[in-house]
């Protein structure tokens, strides 16, 4: 009797512990973005966010290298974006971290439209972020897709007067990643 | 008996339960772990040791981007000692304009003509080292510059025979540079200048010159440059001085414009370095700027 109970409550354990430690991961995200201004539209993308997404908890986080970002104008506009805008140097990584405020359950096959809630560190500013998040699951993979914006204004990056008229303050972002066990 | 084996039983289970539970909750320390093993097996090229591919008359460690245009203007204007009959120099400029271009993000090429004599230069330049972190350390970018120089003055002795020839200048550079920090970059230039005439039986043909300079950031968008080119004594020419310069470098939008002071009027490797007669401490100063603009030919950085 006992022994038929302390074999059942470990398998509870057991399980609880596997299901709460299934993690997916990505090395080959994708970030894209844009600036629309009146005078340049400047584009760059990097295929290179890692990230991982715990099925059980729901919780996720998701970093990218600046000095990955390719696709610029010129190399020179890289390098200033670089430099002077995101400092690289000083602040090599954005990131994004957080959970999934929907209830549901991810290890069922389908589409389904989330908020993902969390910190946006970029130049190293932290902003609480809620992002309306595109996932389709299916057979243990998690496809996802998200577009926000981002105000440069909110992550200390300033716009000098002479290109006002060559950098949006604000800067449309799409992410995209396949996150596999 | 039992009982204490439930108890045990049960708290092993819990243990592995919540080891594993606090693994997940910090996914973010784990990716950062990943992260930092990814850039140990990364090698990382600086990049940005100098604004631009010249740091006041001379040549930095930096190309141009691959398919990038650099049309640049360069005036350096009359002695400010002129006074102000001649506007403190403003009223006499000499002027090079050039196009240089990125073959690669590694080798680079450029011609330029420039009013001080007349003169047409070409060059290119090949960086063999480039400075990196990470996987593979290398604390230097090496540079090689040969430059030529045609001289297309009319010859001030029309008696002598004029050859082709003997309007020949070459002058060769390597250029030994490191970004030090994200404010601070220093390089230096061993230099060696040949002249396929001299005015004198006693005039070297062969000069020989270290130069030495560096940039210091002073905000993001502006950088003061100072160089300094030695000439060996014995292969200098009679009463020339060394050349000093002082300048700015200010990023206007994607664009680099350049202010500095020197007293050097020429802007091709051979007269600045060579030939160079001002002094500093007689007021021998010359202002001057480059402005470059850049285009884009090739593909997308």
């Amino acid at each position: 009797m006992y022994k038929s109970l302390v074999v059942f409550i470990n398998y509870i354990f057991f399980f609880a512990s596997v299901a709460g430690a299934q993690v997916l991961n990505t090395s080959n995200g994708q970030i894209n973005f844009r600036s629309d201004a009146p005078l340049e539209l400047i584009k760059a993308n990097t295929n290179e966010m890692r990230g991982k997404l715990d099925v059980g908890k729901k919780l996720f986080a998701f970093t990218a290298k600046i000095n990955s970002f390719k696709g610029f104008n010129s190399p020179l506009q890289r390098e200033h974006f670089n430099e002077n805008y995101m400092e690289s140097q000083l602040f090599p990584d954005a990131s994004f971290s957080g959970k999934i405020i929907e209830d549901l359950d991810l290890t069922k096959d389908g589409t389904y439209t989330v908020r993902a809630k969390g910190k946006l560190m970029l130049h190293g500013i932290v902003q609480e972020r809620i992002i309306k998040t595109e996932l389709k699951v299916n057979k243990g993979t998690v496809s996802f897709k998200a577009n926000f914006t981002v105000l440069l204004s909110e992550h200390n990056i300033p716009i000098p007067k002479v290109v006002h008229e060559k950098l949006a303050s604000e800067i449309k972002v799409e992410v995209k990643a396949d996150l596999v066990s | 008996m039992f009982k204490i084996k439930f108890v045990l039983i049960l708290f092993t289970g819990f243990l592995s339960c919540t080891a594993l539970a606090q693994d997940t909750t910090d996914l973010m320390s784990q990716l950062e772990q990943e992260v930092s093993k990814d850039d140990k097996n990364n090698t990382n090229i600086t990049t940005a040791t100098f604004k631009t591919t010249r740091l006041v008359n001379g040549h930095t460690v930096e190309n141009v981007g691959k398919g990038v245009l650099d049309f640049k203007i360069s005036h350096r204007f009359g002695k400010v000692n002129g006074g102000g009959y001649d506007l403190f120099g403003l009223d006499n400029a000499t002027m090079r304009m050039g196009f240089d271009y990125g073959i690669t993000n590694r080798f680079m090429v450029g011609i330029g003509r420039s009013t001080f004599e007349k003169t047409y230069d070409a060059f290119f330049k090949i960086k063999l080292l480039r400075q990196s972190t990470g996987n593979k350390k290398m604390p230097l970018t090496v540079s090689y510059v040969p430059t030529i120089a045609l001289k297309t003055l009319k010859s001030l002795e029309p008696d002598s025979k004029d050859y082709f020839s003997s309007r020949l200048f070459f002058t060769h550079q390597l250029i030994i540079g490191s970004k030090l920090s994200e404010q601070t970059s220093f390089q230096l230039m061993p230099t060696y200048s040949h002249r396929n005439l001299v005015t004198l039986v006693t005039e070297p043909n062969d000069l020989i010159a270290i130069g030495i300079g560096g940039r210091q950031k002073l905000s993001k968008r502006v950088s003061l440059n100072a160089e300094y080119y030695y000439q060996l004594p014995e292969y200098k020419l009679a009463n020339t001085t060394n050349a000093l310069s002082v300048g700015f470098d200010i990023e206007t939008g994607g664009h680099v414009f350049q202010l500095h002071l020197t007293n050097s009027q020429g802007m091709s490797e051979r007269t600045f370095i060579t030939e160079t007669t001002g002094k500093w401490d007689k007021g021998d100063i010359f202002f001057g700027f480059n402005i470059s603009r850049v285009f884009t030919i090739g593909k997308r950085g």
